[in-house]
């Protein structure tokens, strides 16, 4: 199939998705294009607002990186919301060890630190879980995540409570020294954040590009059987595949306890959904990663956007999670029938010639 | 039924894959389509298969023309193919996979369904256990099971496309009975090969291809130089492998009283010393304990008992990678399941195989590799193509270029399958080049006479043992063909040796 | 190939359940009748109506949920109803949960780009961003519902001046409504539905507890020693699957083990509605709702009333603060009227009896309600004893309002945990 048309149809399955979004939206009895305005407005209206936008994109960003890896391994890790909390618990034990006693910057550094380990290891579990206890990813990745979040619960109303206060809505917040400073004043957030999310996506690219270790993972993620008779040592690449994305949400969860305008605490859901966001992200973005950081813009943008949506047309904002699903789903359609047509013209190149 | 192509044209790109082609099949009659590696045979029966679409020419069912658009609507018009690679859904059961494809109803009929693939399977003769897993059967199983799905779904004319390529010499005798019985009912069969002796036996009218275009058209009897002619030109003469047995004081490869199982087979005790740039054959019918033999050996399935030793030091147990390290390699036959990735070019898959360290990919380097693996290995591609868009033989010529160039023990599956003579010839040639540096060869093949051929020693395998290796100058291929057969075996070999 | 269709199926799995999840937490969005004036978006300057005056109102539930953030919201109508020109503008469903990596400063932020004068926000769990968008935002006053941090004389006092406070004295109503659950109950077991731990929801707990206590041995004459009251904290205010207890399973088990009438102290009505539910069975049981007026609307034959807060006229008072130039920072802790206890324009807190209560009960209420508020009875008054058995109040001791906003303990003859 020529190029152009293999983008024609996935700019016909973007329209379709946008299309059923209207139809709800005028179902729900508001006006689309009012809604779409409001979208529009709340992510990009102001400067301030772009600020949001951005502090939703690194995570995410950090999280499809992640995610590149894992999927070029052919592995589900559905268990990066999971690392991302992970990550984020690790962080706030480093923070709480070294605040008081390591100037911030040395603090927020070993914190960074912490958070990749934390998400690395609980990502290695699932990876071992997958290897070796023949659990599928996808279900251990669930059952760890579940782990996570009850280890959060735990943590917030036990060992590292308010005192006197017994609600799971946070840990004590950090100071403001803690926090990564903001660009400008009012434009809150920070450099560091932008940096990272970028620079992990461009290594990922570079990495799957360029090395041996990126050739690896897509032949074991293409065919595992062949890699491994190839000589790749497959499980190891896999364990790693598993331990760099659980690493890069770690990291996730670094800017979601530190970042400028993150709730500076530990709280139960702190992965903010931004980890299925990631995957939602990769598949759209069909495992490419330059295209993973617009996509995961968008996507950002989508969310902190909709929120205007019950602000202003007193719908739910989660419409925005509906339309980056349905975004996602036609595009997977989209890629089904790319599939089937390509299936039927890679007979060209004939088996028989 | 009367299928009738007319002009058909096919481009790939540059690649005139077929060139104004017209074929008749009379109806009643088995027909076969001959013709070297990349002929256009594949692409012609696609064509009338639906399964692609020809730039122009026409297809006529009985004298009707039709359009073909689906592989589908083509058994819908009673034309079933059976293509190289099964089509099956290896995790299903056999009856599971006999339902697959008859849309009509939601919910199959499944006691029907059953008790019609008895019928058929016992028509033809051949045994198929409805509750298997399509994974548990050989491939010569599978195209049984195609064939009479495709029959069961009212198929009139059957294409085989190279059916003989991985299956046992048994199962292509009961192949070949299966095909007569459905011509003498008046079915059309379409048989497309490349081998010669095949197609003489079996078919009662011949069109040869050649680069696209029909070259010639034969009836019973045929002339076997005039065909040869009609598909090369010229005759190519066969030589037998010159036995040159470097016999030196330490084997190469020594088995000492291995074992080795799977869940349904057993090889037990097997005693072997393998000479450097000796080469073994494993014949028998698939299944027999051939790939157990060869798994244990490259460290894919370690033996339950017994040592392996290689070049004089214990290998038993090792991985397969580390005896990939050591020199030991191992050809898969699966092609796309197992040896190739689909999706990668040759050039990727020359950089994963010839992995030296580093950290990143010299892609130049990747690529004068596949450059220099194309023109060594006449592959018809380029660094560029991915390996799904090369034709079967030419997988089977990529598989080859990503041995690695350095061997102590090159193991096999079925080396020149899916070959043409000239190209296996060409092949062999470059394996012989590697045992004169010493590599030893192991390979399984259900060719016998590319067995008796190139090998220096046989081994016979019937039901999970293993014959005394056999000097395959002093046998012939009906000596060889008992043997396979479990005759001097005892009798009911393969429950016996069942662990 | 089969890889492939594994791929598209578990793709197809992930986005589902992401649009289930992304829809799952809020309730059907009906289109709200509040915006009744022209579409504000088309209308951006009336200039007919008096000068707009903007304010926002930032609630942790949704907006109709019979419950806490439903309060508010009435409250907030009942302001902008009244002040010419006001116009509420809010988010709702403010929590991790339903809105995840959404933070209090960024809706402030928000809210103060949209025009809003003042900002409400309405949740103890908002109190730490309430803090950090008041210093951010230092022209713009902001009112934090329920939090102490302007109080001056209070133990976290460090608002800046354009944060302020109220909280209306709900200790009463759920002295009244412990009183009610004391003179139905048949097991003398009271269960108590508590949100999560800290002074505010100890301080009503125990208010619960006491006003139980009196009618059990005034009006019941049994003895103090035969009451049961429990406390089961769920975590939070309301359910967050995963986060907290499920607050229908805590219900549940109280009246399967023998508590008869729980008192809810979350957000939420799952109290109520099980104990509908298990009326319907054939269970003799019951509830008191909490928070809304109407609350008891979901089970009115097993609800024995509803200790409800009416901000309206706290919400007014602020508004006109403002809309008069004369902000200063302050912290009320506003009381019943105790002459009329439902009146909307002076009693910030009130309490409906409900459809379960007897009359004679009824009746009892209400003398207790007349002694609360000619001051006959003051239940914070020794001698009280903590959980622990240490002294609260010494024999005749009258608690301060700092005693009782910070009460660090339950009382002597509560169970459960003060503590997380």
């Amino acid at each position: 199939m020529s190029r152009a048309a293999d983008w024609g149809l996935r700019i016909a399955g973007i329209g379709a998705a946008l299309l059923l979004v209207t139809l709800i939206l005028a179902a729900l009895g508001t006006s689309p294009a009012q809604a779409f305005r409001l979208i529009w407005d709340g992510a990009v209206g102001s400067p301030a607002k772009f600020a949001y936008v951005l502090t939703a994109w690194a995570p995410v960003l950090l999280c499809a990186a992640g995610l590149l890896l894992t999927f070029a391994a052919g592995l589900w890790n559905i268990g990066i919301e999971g690392q991302v909390v992970m990550g984020a618990i690790f962080v706030t034990g480093m923070l709480r060890l070294t605040q008081d006693v390591l100037p911030p910057a040395a603090a927020l550094f070993l914190a960074a630190l912490a958070g990749i380990v934390g998400g690395a290891l609980w990502a290695a579990l699932a990876g071992v879980l997958r290897l070796y206890g023949q659990v599928n990813e996808i279900f251990g990745g669930l059952g760890l995540n579940f782990i996570a979040g009850s280890l959060t619960v735990y943590l917030v109303l036990g060992p590292w409570k308010r005192a006197g206060i017994g609600s799971t809505s946070g840990t004590q917040p950090f100071p403001p020294k803690l926090w990564l400073p903001p660009i400008l004043p009012g434009i809150n957030v920070s450099l560091v954040e932008i940096v990272v999310g970028l620079a992990a996506i461009v290594l990922v690219c570079l990495a799957l590009r360029g090395t041996y270790f990126g050739l690896r993972l897509k032949a074991i993620g293409k065919n595992l059987r062949s890699a491994f008779l190839l000589g790749v040592p497959t499980e190891r690449h896999m364990l790693a595949a598993f331990a760099l994305c659980g690493a890069l949400a770690g990291l996730a969860g670094w800017v979601l306890v530190v970042g400028t305008s993150s709730r500076h605490q530990l709280f139960p859901l702190i992965s903010g959904g931004y980890g299925f966001l990631g995957i939602l992200v990769v598949l759209l973005a069909n495992l490419n990663a330059l295209w993973s950081i617009p996509i995961s813009l968008f996507f950002a943008a989508i969310s902190m956007g909709s929120l205007q949506l019950a602000l202003q047309a007193q719908l739910d904002s989660s419409l925005g999670g509906v339309i980056q699903g349905l975004l996602v789903l036609a595009v997977l359609i989209v890629g089904g029938i790319r599939s089937r047509l390509a299936a039927a013209s890679s007979e060209r190149t004939a088996r028989s010639r | 039924m009367r299928v009738e192509l007319r002009e058909i044209h096919k481009r790939f790109g540059s690649v005139h894959a077929n060139n104004g082609i017209t074929l008749k099949v009379t109806p009643g009659t088995i027909h076969g389509l001959l013709g070297e590696n990349g002929a256009g045979k594949s692409t012609l029966m696609k064509i009338l298969n639906g399964f692609i679409a020809a730039d122009s020419g026409e297809i006529l069912l009985d004298g009707k023309p039709v359009t073909m658009t689906s592989p589908a609507q083509a058994v819908a018009l009673g034309v079933g193919m059976l293509y190289q690679d099964p089509l099956d859904f290896p995790a299903l059961t056999v009856l599971d996979n006999f339902v697959l494809g008859c849309s009509p109803a939601l919910v199959p009929d499944r006691r029907r369904a059953r008790r019609d693939l008895r019928d058929l399977c016992s028509q033809f003769d051949f045994t198929l256990d409805p509750d298997a897993h399509v994974s548990d059967l050989s491939i010569g199983e599978r195209q049984q099971l195609e064939i009479v799905r495709l029959l069961w779904l009212g198929a009139r004319t059957l294409v085989l496309d190279e059916p003989t390529t991985a299956i046992s010499a048994q199962q292509r005798d009961k192949l070949f009975v299966a095909l007569r019985k459905l011509a003498e009912g008046g079915k059309s069969v379409i048989f497309v090969s490349h081998k010669l002796e095949e197609v003489e036996t079996l078919c009662d009218e011949v069109t040869v291809l050649s680069r696209g275009r029909v070259t010639g058209h034969a009836q019973q009897p045929y002339s076997t130089e005039k065909l040869v002619q009609m598909m090369f030109g010229q005759d190519i003469p066969r030589v037998r492998r010159q036995v040159q047995l470097v016999t030196t004081a330490e084997p190469l490869l020594r088995l000492e009283r291995v074992t080795v199982s799977d869940w349904r087979l057993e090889i037990r005790n097997l005693n072997l010393d393998v000479m450097p740039g000796e080469v073994i054959g494993m014949a028998g019918l698939e299944g027999s304990g051939q790939l157990l033999l060869l798994q244990a050996c490259c460290g894919l399935r370690p033996p339950t008992s017994g040592r392996i030793w290689l070049a004089g030091k214990d290998v038993t147990g090792q991985s397969y990678h580390r005896l990939r390290a050591a020199g030991v390699a191992y050809m898969p036959a699966g092609r796309l399941e197992e040896g190739l990735i689909a999706d990668m070019t040759l050039t990727e898959h020359l950089a994963l195989a010839e992995y030296q360290g580093g950290f990143f990919v010299d892609w130049p380097q990747a690529a004068q590799s596949a450059a220099r693996g194309i023109e060594r290995y006449h592959i018809k591609g380029q660094p560029t193509s991915r390996v799904e868009e090369l034709s079967g033989g030419n997988q089977q010529r990529t598989l080859l270029a990503l041995l690695p160039s350095q061997l102590q023990l090159l193991l096999m599956e079925h080396p020149t399958r899916g070959l043409d003579v000239e190209s296996a010839e060409h092949i062999w040639g470059l394996l012989l080049e590697r045992t004169q540096q010493g590599t030893a060869i192991i390979f399984l093949s259900s060719d016998l006479d590319e067995l008796l051929d190139r090998s220096d020693r046989i081994l016979v395998f019937f039901g999970g043992r293993v014959s005394a290796p056999l000097n395959a100058r002093q046998i012939n291929v009906e000596q060889l063909g008992e043997l396979i057969g479990g005759k001097g075996f005892g009798g009911g070999g393969a429950d016996e040796s069942r662990g | 190939m089969s890889n492939q269709r594994i791929w598209h199926l578990v793709a197809l799995l992930v986005v589902l359940s992401m649009i289930a999840g992304a829809c799952a937490p809020a309730p059907t969005p009906t289109p709200a009748p509040p915006a009744a004036q022209p579409e504000p978006t088309k209308a951006p300057e009336q200039p007919k109506a008096p000068q707009e005056f903007i304010f926002g109102v930032v609630l942790v539930g949704p907006y109709n949920d019979h419950g806490w953030s439903e309060a508010h919201y009435m409250g907030a109508k009942y302001a902008e109803e009244r002040i010419p020109g006001a116009k509420m503008i809010y988010v709702d469903n403010l929590n991790p949960g339903a809105k995840p990596g959404v933070t209090v400063p960024q809706v402030v932020d928000d809210l103060i780009s949209k025009g809003a004068k003042i900002i409400f926000t309405t949740s103890d769990d908002f109190k730490d961003g309430t803090l950090e968008a008041a210093k951010k935002n230092p022209n713009v006053p902001l009112v934090n519902v329920s939090g102490d941090h302007a109080w001056k004389e209070g133990k976290d006092y460090q608002a800046p001046s354009n944060l302020s406070n109220f909280m209306g004295r709900m200790e009463y109503g759920k002295m009244i409504a412990g009183c009610a659950a004391a003179l139905t109950t048949q097991t003398g077991k009271l269960g108590y539905l508590g949100p999560l731990i800290n002074d505010e929801t100890r301080r009503l707990a125990a208010a619960a507890y006491l006003g139980a206590k009196y009618c059990w041995t005034t009006y019941a004459k049994k003895d103090p020693a035969d009451l049961k009251f429990k406390v089961t904290w769920i975590g939070f205010w309301f359910n967050i699957p995963g986060q907290t207890l499920d607050p229908t399973k805590v219900a549940n088990d109280f009246y399967n083990s023998g508590y008869d009438v729980v008192l809810s102290g979350i957000d939420t009505t799952e109290a109520l509605v099980e104990a509908g539910k298990l009326a319907k069975a054939g269970k003799k049981v019951w509830a008191v709702q909490y928070d809304y007026e109407e609350g008891c609307k979901e089970a009115p034959e097993v609800c024995l009333g509803v200790p409800y807060f009416n901000w309206g006229p706290a919400y007014l008072k602020a508004l006109k603060l403002v809309q008069e130039g004369k902000w200063t920072q302050y912290w009320d802790w506003n009381g019943p009227d105790w002459k009329d206890l439902n009146n909307r324009d002076t009693s910030a807190v009130g309490f409906v009896k409900g459809a379960g209560l007897s009359k004679e009960a009824a009746a009892n209420v209400d003398d207790f309600i007349k002694k609360l508020g000619d001051g006959s009875v003051n239940l914070f008054k020794g001698p009280l004893k903590f959980q622990d058995g240490s002294v609260y109040l010494k024999d005749g001791e009258v608690a301060t309002d700092l005693q009782i906003w910070y009460l660090p303990q339950l009382l002597e003859g509560m169970e459960g945990p003060s503590k997380s």
